[in-house]
């Protein structure tokens, strides 16, 4: 039982610092984006680095419910594979609508 | 003033609305400011930063809610990387209330254009008051068991720093849970708050999850809401880049501070202000819903 835990933690942690790079890529995207946005307002560079920041902002719940799913299966947790890819399935949904408009 | 916005006219949105560097600095600020909140009191900073968006800077309320909202999932990922490996965060039952919870967000951001905006007005009225009173009355029950009582498929087993004990505990009334934590993500989407206000109460007064297990939980599973419903908030045009960039790096960083101070024992104080300050803003919404 303990080692079920110790490796699922060990999973979890490197998931952590998965997030955190996530999170610093979005940060620094979106801080070059408002600068390039002060400095040459009609250029085309800072929306498109806002965008990126944004979309890399999004993509990083995304990819922990998809690290979920494999830490899942590692595991040969079938249910829970199959309720975290309706998590999944729901968010693509979203994303789907969202281009199709 | 920023003027109103025809909502519907996403080219009108994104030229009324141009980011300037005051702009900058004043979202930014109020984003440090949230996410310093946030990081204390153990709430999003969301309730604070929608009606700073819409009531001191004029952004349509459907505009605010879902800048808000990049800021929850910066704030979701935050604390998810802080309490990964912990076992504090209960995968399981956090997916399994995420699926009810993502189909939540999923209806509101689709169902958003029906619902004019005094209606929202009058939810997060609603929503806020409920808040401000959980804020007061907050209960902390202690759902611990003997470590050698089997936690079953939900529940959980971790180790506490504070006690110095290991702490188990089993999952009860799913179906609570799910209804709420369904709720919990409608009201997300519609409104551009985390939602934890909700889902944290549930998970521990209702669901059998010790508060740290329970905030550690609700916290990775905010931002799988939000971003359930984020894409198509993004596709209508509610989503300004300029001042969603500034308010998530505000948040960031007031969040990072906010962790640095931690103490969240001492915020009593904090939280009593906090109520009332929230208090006022539901106060605030409710004559915005008969104007």
């Amino acid at each position: 039982m303990t080692n079920e835990f110790e490796a699922f933690a060990r999973l979890e942690r490197q998931l952590g610092r998965l997030l955190l790079i996530g999170l610093t890529t979005a940060s620094a995207l979106l801080s070059l984006g408002l600068a390039a946005q002060i400095a040459a307002p009609a250029g085309r560079a800072s929306g498109t680095l806002l965008t990126m920041g944004l979309v890399t902002l999004m993509a990083t719940p995304m990819l922990r419910v998809v690290a979920s799913i494999v830490e899942y299966a590692r595991m040969r947790e079938w249910f829970f594979v199959l309720i975290t890819l309706v998590v999944l399935a729901e968010l693509t949904v979203s994303v789907v609508v969202a281009l199709r408009r | 003033m920023l003027g109103h916005a025809i909502e519907s006219d996403r080219q009108f949105l994104f030229n009324a609305f141009v980011i300037t560097p005051h702009l900058i600095a004043a979202v930014m600020s109020a984003g440090v400011v949230a996410g310093m909140l946030g990081a204390l009191l153990g709430l999003g900073g969301g309730v604070f930063l929608v009606p700073f968006l819409n009531l001191a800077l004029g952004l349509p309320f459907k505009v605010a809610g879902a800048i808000s909202l990049m800021t929850v999932v910066a704030t979701s990922s935050a604390v998810s990387a802080r309490t990964a490996g912990r076992n504090l965060i209960n995968l399981r039952l956090g997916m399994l209330l995420e699926v009810a919870s993502a189909a939540g967000g999923l209806v509101a951001a689709l169902t958003l254009h029906l619902f004019p905006e005094r209606m929202l007005y009058g939810l997060f009225a609603l929503v806020t008051a409920v808040i401000s009173g959980m804020m007061l009355t907050r209960l902390d029950r202690r759902n611990v068991l003997d470590a050698r009582v089997d936690p079953g498929r939900l529940g959980g087993r971790y180790y506490d720093d504070e006690s110095g004990r290991e702490v188990v505990y089993r999952v009860k009334r799913l179906p609570i849970g799910m209804s709420v934590s369904w709720l919990a993500g409608y009201v997300s989407g519609a409104l551009g708050i985390g939602g934890g206000i909700l889902k944290v109460p549930t998970l521990n007064l209702w669901c059998g999850v010790p508060l740290r297990a329970a905030a550690a939980t609700s916290g990775l599973m905010i931002g799988v809401t939000a971003v359930a419903s984020i894409p198509i908030h993004y596709a209508n045009g509610y989503i300004l880049p300029g001042h969603a960039a500034s308010a998530v790096l505000g948040v960031l960083l007031g969040s990072q501070a906010g962790f640095w101070f931690g103490d969240r024992a001492r915020a009593r104080w904090l939280k009593l202000l906090m109520a009332c300050l929230l208090f006022s803003v539901s106060m605030l919404y409710l004559v915005k819903v008969r104007l």
